[in-house]
């Protein structure tokens, strides 16, 4: 009777439902609805990009109800993105996994972790017995904790000796690390974002920051005295706020580099002294250029020979320059060469190693940089190689282990991983925390791989594309629910906390990894004595001690003390409490001679070129809304609103031609796919005869349009450049 | 009463914009008299991140379907030196507020420090204040059934912090700050923005800042995307069913006059006009307190047009029994029908701010009407069909030449109603005029004596029926003037 009273009142509105919207006083951030009003705060680490923001996430009654920046972090200073202040939302979403799935009958079902795992072990254990160490293979991701990703690869390399071990980061940073290998002899970005603010002069190479590292951008606008140059195909949110853009044609960066290298070397504006001491290869470098003068600069880039001279008159009369990228370097099959041009750029500029100078690559992932570190993927934990024998006698010498355990070589490589999947040399593969059925080039040919392996295991927070096709899924709490540290962009560490439970039956991915190592046997020889992350962060540093990325120094007592510490921090050696803000401040670099390796690099035209049938350039990326797969973000309602479908930006006089207007949906295709039903945004952010699409999106997945070429070194996808059509038809929306 | 902010917290700040306040600190939020506060918005300072939004909603826990702060983009210039800005506003807490003026149950208030309040409490749910409101602030809050609305975080400043919106903008293009009224009044230029209501409308009071590099013809994203406005079927039926009761009335009544009345005429108007009151309450969030829309007679013509529909609702009914009431019930029904039309001219709403929209109302009176009150009757009268043929042919001559004011006009809002009326809802707009001429032919048979009460029935039918398109299209087709919107978000 009271109910049906209520329902009615509802009904006629009597009541107006101001009592669920009532506001409480929350003793730090102030009056806030009661609905946000946490009873604690827990100090964390933002869990999407590698920006890093500190963060505080609020509890109430166990679950997470709020997130603000945290005021003190050094560097968001109490700010955040859009998605981190939804942060809190994706931790009780829908769309989580709350118990391990098995596929019987063709269906995934709930299941226990005993079975789970069980048939995990027994099914992997199965294919090596009967495949060799060969058939099974591990693809994991940028964004668990250092702890996790240290365990998983002494799991994988030592324990269950697997040969093909990788991680989603190739899909992102892997051209910097191996571009930085080239130039410097190792990974390890060289700058810190204090450079962003002290520098007078600021490169972005394809590096969108205002759509995908925001809290990068205040450093851009607040830093007065520098002069901004934005080099991208787009006219971007960041190309509009800065002083100079250089809307190259896609994938002209290379000899644009090239052009202002040669400017700046006949302007006789080079850095003498440090070319001179901390360099090789100058002379072959300043022939190298000859070749590249602003005529055909201007010819290739599509860009005035003024705005060239200017850019490069700017860079070169610069006390300070950084010179930051992205993906935009990045995912290209020139990816590798194009990072060591502009370490050399960077080089004879004498812009390393010091406040406001170095070249430094903005990492996309939350802790890409801790699986690059102490991950176990493109070299062993501690940057150590695996061809080098003094390395592989030290690690085995702390791991107590005999050398001939540690793998000989890296393995296969992502998308060698993937090609190993369609040749039937791997019949396994455990996926950890990434997507690829909607993150990985050209779609059509990843099903095809997936279909045909014999156990796809995929380890997630949430119901993905890719756990659909799974035969096992296991349940993974996620950030907020876990113990550990991240590493940013700047090297700097810093600690992220469990708010609540992962819900349900899920569990966090360490305890998952050592009860995978329980059940492989292998527990007590890898892993005696663990029992939280913080062990495992406790061994990491007695590992990583001596080398470049030393954590030796760095407690977690003292990240809280300093707000995030940046490597290297030798605990045996004095360092500032915040750590070392940058690499190579005496100019000498990890290359046998201890000289910046200058890059001669000739540009390659982009394979897939626009042709008759598939007329447009197409150019992929992100806005600010979203993260990579949107299997967090698509699960917040109020980002999902502010950007629920994908979209095709087509330049005015392209749409006059196509008789397309605004709010049109139109088929994109290339080769490979087509994405039907997209709609149509007439801009003039793009170039004539270049289209661009987010690839966010699985319903209208970029990714099935991409093209599957990779870098020869680095192995990242070519995702920026190929060729497509658009065809209209389906109007309106 | 708000008491002024005291016991401020310094934040650090690294603000860009020295005269802005982003960050609350002591003092700094105390008022002089003749002083309120307002926002401001740097547009060169915008990177269009959205956190402002996210704060907003988090702040107030506000459902996904309402947002008090909303970022609009606009475009202009050819690649590469194209310019997108953005342009994030909640509400302008205008000196002249018209969601206040045209409130009916006064649930606004212009406080002491300026914020324009609204009170749940008062709100019915009418959503008058959405058309009145040039930038499209207040927005219809689907699980209260009521209105909600930004008020700057009132509870905030009184607390010593700054806005949600303010605290989260990681490059400090929000701020707070305090403005003389009266300086304000003379000049308020710097409210303006390319593609935004002018500051005049409503004197909105927060201040933007202009880049210096803005193209000189600049788009929004929305603005070619048009979609049609909600139908209001409940109040399509309101001023439909007033209008029939009223015309019907005046018909009975002009009968009566000349000796051939009967009292059916009359009955079935006064039944309209109640049921037009009935559907009236179907169109509000809170039909249990619509007694709150009379508090307002002072500046609300929604308060008036509910009085005189009050008013003559009963005066129809009284008439039906003593007939003498009858031009009493008329004229105060020709009040209402005034009144319910002069409520449609709001700035906010571009097609419908003109004497057209009264001229429309009255033409429709007499256009649906008399047919009824003639079936009613059952009299053969020349003058009445006359008088429907001439308002029918009236209403569809006024609606073409309307469109083409609306398009003369030439901004987006009046461009696209036509663009609506024209492409969108051609087919029904074809049907309308149709029926129109099937009205005149009907007319026409009716004065040569032949059809007889059928073909009266069949005239009233297709008369009701243009009508009824007519105004279903009055609603859907009006383009409302807003902030910009985004590809994906529109104004509203």
């Amino acid at each position: 009777m009271r109910k049906l009273l209520a329902r009615i009142g509802d009904m006629v509105g009597t009541d107006h439902g101001g009592k669920r919207y009532t506001y409480g006083n929350d003793p730090k951030f102030g009056p806030v609805s009661t609905s946000r009003l946490p009873s604690h705060w827990v100090r964390t680490t933002c869990g999407y990009c590698s920006v890093g923001c500190g963060m505080l996430l609020g509890v109430r009654d166990g679950r997470a109800v709020a997130a603000k920046g945290d005021p003190d972090h050094p560097v968001n200073r109490g700010r955040l993105c859009p998605k981190g202040l939804s942060e809190h939302h994706t931790l009780a979403a829908p769309g989580r996994l709350t118990d391990p799935l098995v596929r019987r009958n063709g269906r995934l079902v709930a299941t226990g972790w005993d079975d789970a795992l069980g048939e995990m072990v027994t099914r992997f254990g199965r294919l090596i017995e009967e495949h060799g160490p060969e058939s099974v293979a591990v693809i994991s991701t940028g964004q668990l904790v250092t702890e996790e990703f240290y365990a998983l690869g002494k799991l994988v390399r030592l324990g269950m000796r697997l040969a093909h071990f990788d991680g989603n980061t190739t899909l992102c940073m892997s051209s910097a690390v191996s571009g930085y290998k080239q130039a410097f002899g190792s990974d390890g970005p060289p700058g810190s974002y204090a450079d962003l603010d002290q520098a007078d002069c600021i490169v972005l190479i394809g590096a969108n920051v205002a759509d995908n590292h925001p809290l990068l951008t205040p450093r851009l606008l607040e830093n007065r005295a520098a002069t901004s140059i934005v080099i991208d195909p787009r006219v971007t949110k960041t190309a509009m706020v800065a002083d100079q853009h250089l809307a190259i044609r896609p994938r002209t960066d290379i000899t644009l580099l090239n052009g202002i290298i040669k400017l700046v070397i006949d302007w006789d504006m080079i850095d003498h002294g440090f070319v001179a001491e901390h360099t090789e290869g100058y002379a072959e470098l300043a022939d190298h250029v000859q070749q590249f003068d602003l005529d055909r600069v201007e010819r290739e880039c599509g860009i005035p020979a003024s705005a060239v001279a200017k850019a490069a008159r700017t860079i070169a009369e610069a006390k300070r320059c950084t010179v930051a990228w992205t993906m935009g370097v990045n995912h290209s099959v020139q990816g590798t060469e194009t990072v060591a041009l502009v370490c050399a750029l960077s080089a004879i500029t004498g812009n390393l190693g010091r406040p406001g100078s170095s070249p430094f690559s903005i990492t996309g992932q939350c802790n890409a940089m801790g699986t690059r570190e102490a991950g176990f993927t493109a070299s062993m934990p501690g940057y150590r190689s695996y061809e080098n024998a003094h390395d592989r006698a030290e690690l085995a010498q702390l791991w107590n282990v005999t050398e001939d355990r540690l793998p000989l070589v890296r393995g296969r490589a992502y998308p060698d991983i993937i090609n190993g999947i369609i040749d039937g040399r791997i019949r396994g593969l455990w996926v950890i925390a990434t997507n690829p059925v909607v993150s990985f080039p050209n779609r059509d040919l990843l099903e095809f791989a997936l279909a045909k392996l014999d156990t796809l295991v995929v380890q997630d927070g949430f119901s993905t594309p890719t756990s659909d096709l799974a035969d096992i899924v296991l349940a993974a709490g996620i950030w907020g629910e876990k113990e550990g540290t991240f590493t940013n962009s700047e090297r700097r560490v810093s600690r992220v906390r469990a708010a609540c439970r992962p819900p349900g039956n899920a569990r966090t991915d360490f305890d998952i990894f050592m009860d995978v190592a329980r059940r492989w046997g292998v527990h007590d020889d890898l892993f005696a004595g663990w029992a939280t992350p913080a062990d495992a962060f406790e061994e990491w540093r007695r590992v990583s001690h001596g080398r470049l990325c030393d954590y030796s120094g760095i407690t977690y007592e003292r990240i809280d003390a300093s707000g995030g510490v940046q490597w290297p921090c030798p605990t045996d050696e004095p360092v500032p409490l915040g750590g070392t803000p940058r690499l190579y401040t005496d100019g000498v670099v990890p290359t046998p001679s201890g000289r910046v390796r200058l890059a001669c690099v000739t540009p390659k035209p982009f394979s897939e070129q626009p042709n008759r049938r598939y007329p447009f350039t197409l150019n992929t990326g992100r806005t600010v809304e979203h993260w990579h797969t949107r299997t967090k973000t698509g699960e917040v309602p109020i980002l999902d609103s502010l950007s629920p479908q994908a979209w095709i930006e087509v330049h005015p006089d392209d749409a006059n031609q196509l008789g397309i207007r605004v709010g049109d949906t139109v088929r994109v295709s290339s080769e490979r796919g087509a994405i039907d039903g997209i709609g149509v945004r007439i801009t003039s952010i793009v170039r004539r005869g270049e289209v661009f699409v987010p690839f966010h999106f699985d319903e209208m997945c970029a990714n099935r349009l991409t093209l599957n070429e990779f870098d020869p070194v680095s192995r990242e996808p070519n995702y920026k450049q190929c060729a497509v059509r658009i065809d209209t038809g389906a109007k309106g929306r | 009463m708000t008491p002024t902010p005291a016991a401020l917290q310094p934040r650090p700040s690294s603000r860009r914009d020295p005269e802005g306040i982003t960050e609350a600190g002591p003092g700094r939020l105390a008022l002089e008299p003749g002083q309120q506060y307002r926002f401001t918005f740097d547009m060169g300072a915008c990177i269009g991140c959205h956190s402002c939004e996210v704060a907003c909603a988090e702040q107030n826990g506000l459902p996904v379907e309402v947002s008090w702060r909303k970022v609009g983009e606009i475009e202009g210039g050819e690649h590469p030196h194209t310019k997108r800005f953005h342009l994030s506003l909640a509400c302008n807490h205008c000196l002249e507020p018209a969601c206040l003026s045209g409130c009916p149950t006064s649930a606004y208030t212009k406080l002491s420090n300026g914020i324009v309040a609204h009170d749940a409490d008062s709100c019915i749910g009418c959503q008058y204040c959405t058309w009145n409101c040039p930038y499209s602030v207040p927005v219809f809050q689907p699980d209260r059934k009521i209105v909600t609305k930004c008020d700057m975080c009132s509870p905030r400043l009184e607390g010593g912090f700054t806005s949600a919106c303010v605290d989260a903008c990681p490059t400090h293009a929000i701020g707070i700050e305090k403005v003389d009224v009266a300086t304000w009044r003379l000049d308020h230029s710097n409210g303006n923005a390319p593609n935004l209501p002018s500051s005049d409308l409503t004197l909105s009071t927060t201040r933007i800042v202009l880049p210096a590099n803005l193209p000189a013809d600049t788009f929004t994203p929305n603005q070619h995307h048009l979609v049609p406005e909600d139908a209001h079927w409940p109040l399509i039926f309101l001023t439909l069913l007033t209008q029939l009761s009223v015309g019907a009335m005046a018909t009975a009544v002009g009968f009566r006059r000349t000796g051939h009345g009967s009292t059916a005429g009359t009955l079935i108007a006064a039944a309209a006009g109640g049921l037009a009151l009935a559907a009236s309450l179907f169109h509000l969030g809170r039909p249990a307190v619509a007694w709150k829309a009379l508090r307002n007679l002072r500046t609300s013509w929604l308060s008036r047009e509910v009085l005189a529909f009050g008013l003559y609702a009963p005066l129809a009914m009284a008439t039906a029994l003593v007939p003498s009431l009858g031009t009493v019930a008329v004229a105060v029904g020709v009040i209402g029908v005034l009144t319910s039309g002069r409520l449609y001219l709001v700035p906010g709403r571009p097609a419908w701010n003109s004497r057209v929209t009264l001229l429309d109302f009255l033409l429709t009176a007499a256009a649906i009407g008399p047919p009824l009150a003639l079936l009613a009757i059952d009299q053969p009268s020349a003058v009445t069909v006359w008088t429907t043929m001439v308002a029918v042919s009236g209403l569809v001559l006024l609606t073409f030449a309307n469109l083409g004011r609306l398009w003369l006009a030439g901004t987006n809002q009046t461009r696209g109603t036509v663009r609506l009326t024209l492409h969108r809802f051609r087919m029904l707009t074809a049907l309308r005029a149709t029926l129109a001429v099937g009205v005149l032919i009907g007319g026409a048979f009716s004065l040569g004596h032949s059809g007889g009460q059928m073909m009266v029935g069949a005239m009233a039918a297709a008369t009701l029926m243009s009508s009824g398109i007519g105004r279903y299209l009055f609603y859907v087709t009006v383009v409302p003037a807003s902030m910009p919107g985004s590809s994906f978000r529109g104004a509203r």
